[in-house]
């Protein structure tokens, strides 16, 4: 019979977890720019300066 | 004299800017052994300066660089950046734009440089916002041997402050995403005690159980009634102190009811709605939530437009200083550099150097254009390889920028007068749904005896009456109509002016600029000595050196190779004269060739003024004093204006020209159109008093128009349509602006206006008939309350998708 009452909580334990994890989400931003994302990976980042093409510089 | 440019071989590239620069006026200097010359001694601080960071690789690694040199002396005040730092602990944080960044180097360039200063931990550059994050600690360095060290390389620092709109927006999004998520969350949570709770009243179950379940079901559903579901409670209130009851009463008193009758009957056993109160909150929050979604994506394209604006400008001193001042110390009729590769913060008149502009921003067209003295140059667009000097022609809230943003702004704010209609309704809808639902509970208390069925009645007859669906209906499609409307450069200012392009049945069309192209092109060609190719040749290459927009018509109408004048001469508004392979060569108007004395036979004369007849301009061209030949010239149609002649009149719309020009002009652009209603040298007033004419015979009237002589006839039209930006005074008097130089774009528009419309009628018609026929229902105790908030979630779902429809167009 308490099993019941333990279920709902482990129910409610990962609910509440869920909901937290959902207004973190909210208030740091995720769900701000959902555009943007799918451009940032193409974005050139590296530690090193971009490769270009040498002929066209004149040294 | 002729036109072409020579190169003298003493010219030398820079070798920071690249630019051409001559051997005499170079800075020569040796750096480590290597002879390097210079356009200025600005370049050589920045070269030197590079050098000695060892970041030489820079000059070898860059490519697609625009010659232009560095920025010129400004001083850069820290002060004016104090304010956007943030600070945590030890560490400082700061956003700044950069103006001069041309390359993808330059951002390696700026990244590598700062972080070679003593206390920066993080220089992140975004080479597409051109946008830098610069994260230091305080001790060792300040804001500004940042700011310095960036000057100092060639670029310039502005502060970055967030657009306050823009903030709010965010805020108001985020808001309504965790109330929204919030009470999605609850409820399913809500919903799976309910489900138990429902198979328990069917099959019966333990009392402790459905007890506890209900317990549950309460403090599941407490914050989703009052923490979802205040804006509801809070306009509510609001709105019964201001006696005008709106659709939030419904919402709040379904909820509330419901809510406050459930806990009444955990006290007294009985069955408990819990799950009622918090699903209307949900699916009314669902509506909102994706009304907001496509209203910020409208309050994000004005934030994108707004952030074009530079909030810094470059002023240049009566004595020739320059130095970076905020855009509200700078005033018409002030002079202002632009540098490569920088946004233009005014619109202003140039006044020195020459430079390609990108204005794609204002315009949609790709192409750069290219700016030289008396140019106009508008706010927001950018300099691509040269550098400018302008005059200010307005201060910052008088830019075309700033107008579009306006209007943009004005179109959100103003209602559609469909929309009037479901506002109007509410009014006194909402009390008679109150008192019907007061109504349903005292029926069916009496008559049954039964309170908890009568108020079950009751509530559904509120949640039936909610009518969301109905306040959705028309906001939601104008605006996902205008939004995609927007987004290919059509600019509706209003839903009040969408939903009357839907109702057009005359179209006037200006002519010049509008559907032609506004400058001349050849269309005939008569000669009278040797070949075609030989006088057109000639003819062009004497051309080719005037100015004159007729003059150029014909220099393009060759493709050949051009001949060499000399003693190239023009006369001003006569015509010109030159020496072709030693024979004198004479073009102009019909009144330059007889004061040059030049014979002209009559049958020549007769062929000119036939020409002249059907409203063409002439050039006549003359070889040593006799007539060789006459071209013609007129303003032909755009390519675009008979696919949109074709569009408008399978609409079934009369079409009609109005124009300044003269008859014989405009009867031959007429019969190019196939358009038999023409009025011609008509003035700006007269053509307004047409149109005027038009509207008291009933005729619902578009006008398409550009210049500043349309302004008038422009608002006087039930909707204006200007095109592109070429007079901003037609952008204020019309209500639709197709911001792309394309008029099949008018076509879309009328298109897009008649779906969009469809759409709010068959919205309207299903949320009508939707409470016509589930409120009788509700009233005579058939629906219970989940049924019809499941209903209206589905009504509601329902104008939405037919809404989103409106996307593609």
């Amino acid at each position: 019979m308490s099993s019941i009452f333990f279920l709902i909580g482990i129910g409610f334990f990962f609910g509440i977890a869920a909901w937290f994890l959902f207004i973190w989400a909210v208030k740091s931003g995720q769900f701000d720019d959902p555009e943007a994302p799918k451009y940032r990976m193409l974005d050139d980042d590296d530690d090193t300066a971009p490769q270009t093409d040498n002929r066209k510089s004149r040294l | 004299m002729s036109g072409s440019k020579t190169y003298s071989p003493e010219r030398v590239q820079c070798d920071h800017c690249l630019q051409e620069t001559t051997e005499k006026t170079a800075i020569t200097a040796l750096i480590d052994g290597e002879r390097k010359q210079f356009c200025c001694r600005g370049c050589l601080g920045v070269y030197e300066l590079i050098h000695s960071q060892s970041l030489d690789v820079f000059y070898r690694q860059r490519c697609d660089w625009q010659p232009g040199p560095p920025l010129p002396s400004v001083k850069v005040e820290a002060g004016a950046f104090s304010d956007t730092v943030t600070s945590s602990g030890k560490e400082n944080r700061i956003d700044i734009l950069l103006s001069g960044i041309r390359c993808a180097s330059c951002v390696w360039l700026i990244e590598k440089f700062l972080m070679k200063l003593d206390g920066v931990l993080s220089a992140r550059v975004n080479y597409a916002t051109h946008k830098a994050t610069i994260i230091w600690t305080g001790e060792k360095t300040g804001l500004d041997t940042i700011l310095n060290a960036v000057r100092s390389i060639g670029y310039l620092p502005h502060p970055c402050r967030r657009n306050s709109s823009s903030d709010i927006f965010e805020r108001e999004k985020q808001d309504l995403l965790l109330r929204f998520g919030t009470a999605g969350f609850f409820s399913m949570q809500l919903m799976l005690f309910t489900a138990a709770l429902y198979a328990g009243f069917f099959q019966g179950m333990e009392e402790r159980y459905r007890l506890s379940f209900q317990l549950i079901s309460w403090a599941l559903a407490t914050p989703v009634v009052f923490y979802a579901g205040f804006p509801f409670l809070s306009s509510a209130v609001r709105s019964i102190g201001r006696v005008t009851l709106n659709m939030d009463v419904l919402v709040a008193l379904g909820s509330l009811s419901a809510y406050l009758y459930s806990i009444a009957m955990i006290v007294m056993g009985g069955e408990v709605f819990f799950d009622t109160s918090a699903m209307i909150i949900t699916f009314i929050l669902l509506g909102r939530f994706l009304e907001a979604g496509s209203r910020l994506k409208a309050g994000n394209a004005i934030a994108e437009l707004a952030e074009l604006q530079p909030q810094e400008a470059v002023l240049v001193s009566p004595t020739g200083e320059t130095s970076l001042v905020p855009l509200s110390s700078v005033n018409a009729g002030d002079c202002i550099e632009i540098i490569p590769g920088d946004r233009i913060p005014l619109d202003g008149m140039v006044v020195d150097g020459e430079a390609e502009v990108n204005e794609s921003m204002l315009t949609g067209e790709s192409n750069a254009v290219l700016k030289r003295p008396e140019s106009e140059v508008f706010a927001g667009t950018f300099s691509i390889n040269g550098r400018l000097r302008i005059s200010v022609t307005g201060n910052a809230g008088d830019t075309l920028l700033s107008r579009i943003i306006r209007t943009v702004e004005d179109a959100q704010a103003r209602k559609a007068p469909i929309q009037g209609i479901a506002d109007k309704t509410a009014g006194f809808f909402v009390p008679a749904t109150i008192v019907l639902a007061l109504a349903t509970f005292l029926y069916w208390n009496l008559s049954s005896g039964n309170t908890v069925f009568a108020l079950m009645n009751a509530v559904s007859v509120l949640v039936i009456a909610c009518p969301c669906a109905l306040g959705l209906a028309t906001p939601l499609a104008i605006l996902i109509a205008t939004t995609a409307a927007g987004k290919r450069g059509i600019l509706v200012k209003g839903g009040d002016i969408f939903e009357t392009v839907s109702k057009t049945t005359t179209v006037v069309l200006d002519k010049t600029g509008t559907i032609t192209k506004g400058r001349p092109a050849v269309t005939d060609i008569h000669f009278f000595y040797g070949t075609l190719d030989s006088f057109l040749q000639h003819a062009s290459a004497l051309e080719a050196c005037s100015e004159h927009p007729a003059g150029r018509a014909i220099a393009a109408s060759w493709h050949g190779e051009p001949g060499k004048v000399e003693q190239f001469r023009a006369i001003p508004g006569k015509g010109v004269s030159g020496t072709i392979d030693a024979k004198i060569w004479k073009a102009g108007s019909r009144a330059f060739m007889e004061q040059e004395k030049i014979i002209i036979s009559p049958e020549q004369d007769a062929a000119a003024s036939t020409l002249e007849g059907e409203g063409k301009t002439i050039v006549m061209v003359a070889f040593e004093q006799k007539l060789a030949g006459i071209i013609a010239l007129i303003d032909d149609l755009r390519d675009d204006t008979l696919p949109l002649l074709a569009g408008l009149r399978k609409k079934g719309l009369s079409l009609q020209i109005l124009t300044g020009d003269n008859r014989g002009v405009a009867a031959y652009i007429a019969a190019r159109c196939g358009i038999t209603d023409v009025k011609a040298e008509l003035g700006p007033l007269e053509k307004a008093s047409v149109i005027r004419a038009l509207k008291e015979q009933g005729e619902c009237v578009m006008m398409i128009g550009d210049g500043i002589n349309d302004a008038p006839a422009l608002t006087e039209a039930d909707i204006g349509v200007t095109l592109g930006h070429a007079s901003g005074i037609a952008l204020e008097s019309a209500g639709v602006a197709i911001l792309k130089d394309d008029l099949k774009l008018i076509n879309t528009m009328i298109e897009s206006s008649f779906r969009c419309f469809s759409i709010i009628k068959q919205n309207l018609v299903w949320a009508f008939s939707y409470n016509l026929v589930a409120l009788p229902l509700a009233v005579s105790g058939f629906m219970h309350p989940i049924v019809s908030a499941l209903l209206m979630a589905a009504s509601s779902l329902f104008v939405v998708s037919n809404s989103l429809r409106l996307r593609k167009i």
